[in-house]
């Protein structure tokens, strides 16, 4: 193929970024502790003797869960100055961000995985209806 | 945001929700071989969703994506371990890997996922990654996890070869391991049988006591037995037992000898980690809850106390028990019982009342 010559530079170029990202992993502390993910991947059938792998899906890991994090942010922040649109006072107060299951279902739709919250939980199938046709 | 991790990290609403739950869901998300991980998972996720810029979080949110992170990572390593196999291999390799992140990041899609006859090295999850790496500065994990599954060595019996006997009885053949100690259950058989002769007739305390007292005794005279065995350097018999004993009470808190008033107290449960997870990480941090770094105790040290009192206590009558036992404190009220029926619990000798009644 007419390409190949030049592919192959691109190709090693590549390879080197990579072993190099692999070397310089390891001096990287990933949020998500490696015995975590080695439980998981040995759970799964997964063996490998190079730890780098395992320190590899960490950071793929806390970057999936970063992302998804950073989208229920913005879904909050959002709704935030949708608010505070309405009522100057409450900027002062709604200043903390807290992940709630709503902005989680959000983001999590777009990454393919459908979460949905129960709303309530009731304790008699009657909770909540009115008390006239309760009776019946 | 430390006293959430903490919370996070106490496994009480936890485990009262999969309690609860337990018919609906699945064995997975039931097991409770799997709470230490679920409990690790839940502190990193809070970790990293702290380090985007959240202040707090709702408790089942932070489920829902600790278990969201733990199915990730345990789809990663099923791709990737098909992919190796599907090669011929049995260990998967960076490519493999990056096979399982392409088919997860396929959904949303990376750059270059569409190119025919792309690399695998060049694909654009990796560069993803590597920008990634580049751009966030890493917290470390708020505390000092140990390698777990702590697997426990196994100290076996031996067979009948081994041990230099003959197997009683010529349909068992020698390769077999052997018998255990008769001692071991011979005198909990005498003790069942009052036991059950005291449920048929009238329970009075005192009848209850003195069957408490039998039972200590029998335990005792097995403990010391085994100390001995490891002092002569250890019968046949004792050398398999001695280990598994040692190592059963060192880690069953009920057997441990009562604490003397003078006696340093200890806060958490005394349980001592195996050997190899107490070298590991008696030199980091120790992981803040209910987990301590102790050193061995040899069952003498353990048992010379309640040796010496139950030897003392042994030629004296009733009253002379009561004395010993009153000076000391009571280390902890148990049941006796057989299978699912319980006779009560052990009533509390240092109590004024109890001796009050017996005296009258």
């Amino acid at each position: 193929m007419n390409h190949n010559p030049q592919s192959s530079d691109g190709k090693h170029d590549d390879d080197s970024a990579l072993s190099d990202f692999l070397a310089s992993l390891m001096d990287y502390t990933p949020t998500i502790p490696d015995e975590l993910v080695e439980h998981y991947l040995s759970k799964s059938g997964f063996q490998s003797p190079d730890v780098r792998l395992i320190k590899l899906v960490a950071v793929a890991t806390q970057k999936f869960v970063a992302e998804v994090a950073s989208d229920a942010l913005m879904h909050c922040k959002a709704r935030q100055a949708a608010v505070v649109k309405d009522k100057r006072d409450k900027q002062q107060k709604d200043k903390r961000l807290i992940l709630t299951m709503d902005d989680l279902s959000k983001s999590l739709r777009e990454y393919g995985v459908n979460v949905k919250h129960q709303e309530y939980f009731a304790d008699s199938p009657s909770t909540g209806i009115d008390p006239a046709s309760r009776e019946e | 945001m430390k006293k959430l991790f903490e919370q996070s990290l106490n496994m009480n609403n936890g485990c009262l929700e999969k309690r609860k739950k337990e018919g609906s869901k699945s064995s997975k998300s039931g097991s409770k071989s799997d709470d230490f991980a679920v409990a690790i998972a839940k502190v990193a996720a809070a970790q990293v969703c702290e380090s985007v810029g959240f202040q707090g979080f709702h408790l089942s949110a932070l489920e829902t994506l600790s278990d969201i992170t733990v199915r990730y990572i345990f789809s990663i390593g099923k791709s990737a371990n098909f992919s190796a196999n599907l090669a011929g291999r049995v260990e998967a390799n960076l490519f493999d890997i990056i096979h399982g992140l392409e088919e997860l990041g396929s959904g949303l899609g990376f750059a270059g996922a569409s190119d025919v006859d792309r690399c695998v090295v060049n694909s654009g999850i990796v560069r993803d990654i590597i920008h990634f790496v580049g751009g966030a500065d890493f917290i470390p994990f708020a505390y000092d996890v140990p390698r777990f599954p702590v697997v426990k060595e196994l100290k076996e019996i031996g067979s009948f070869q081994e041990k230099g006997e003959d197997p009683p009885g010529e349909h068992i053949p020698s390769w077999l391991p052997a018998f255990p100690v008769p001692e071991t259950y011979a005198t909990r058989s005498s003790v069942e049988n009052e036991m059950m002769s005291v449920s048929t007739g009238k329970k009075t305390e005192s009848e209850l006591a003195s069957v408490g007292r039998k039972m200590e005794r029998s335990l005792l005279n097995l403990q010391l037995r085994f100390a001995n065995n490891e002092n002569e350097g250890g019968s046949l018999h004792g050398v398999g037992y001695s280990g598994r004993a040692r190592e059963d009470f060192e880690g069953n808190p009920y057997l441990a000898a009562p604490l003397h008033s003078g006696e340093k107290e200890v806060e958490v449960s005394p349980v001592v980690l195996p050997a190899k997870l107490s070298n590991e990480a008696s030199l980091r941090n120790p992981v803040p809850g209910n987990v301590i770094v102790g050193n061995h105790v040899s069952v003498l040290e353990t048992f010379a106390s309640a040796i010496d009192a139950m030897k003392s206590g042994l030629c004296d009558s009733d009253n002379g028990t009561k004395k010993l036992l009153s000076t000391q404190r009571p280390a902890l009220r148990f049941k006796i019982g057989i299978g699912k029926k319980s006779f009560g619990t052990v009533p509390d000798f240092n109590s004024q009342d109890f001796w009050r009644q017996k005296q009258a």
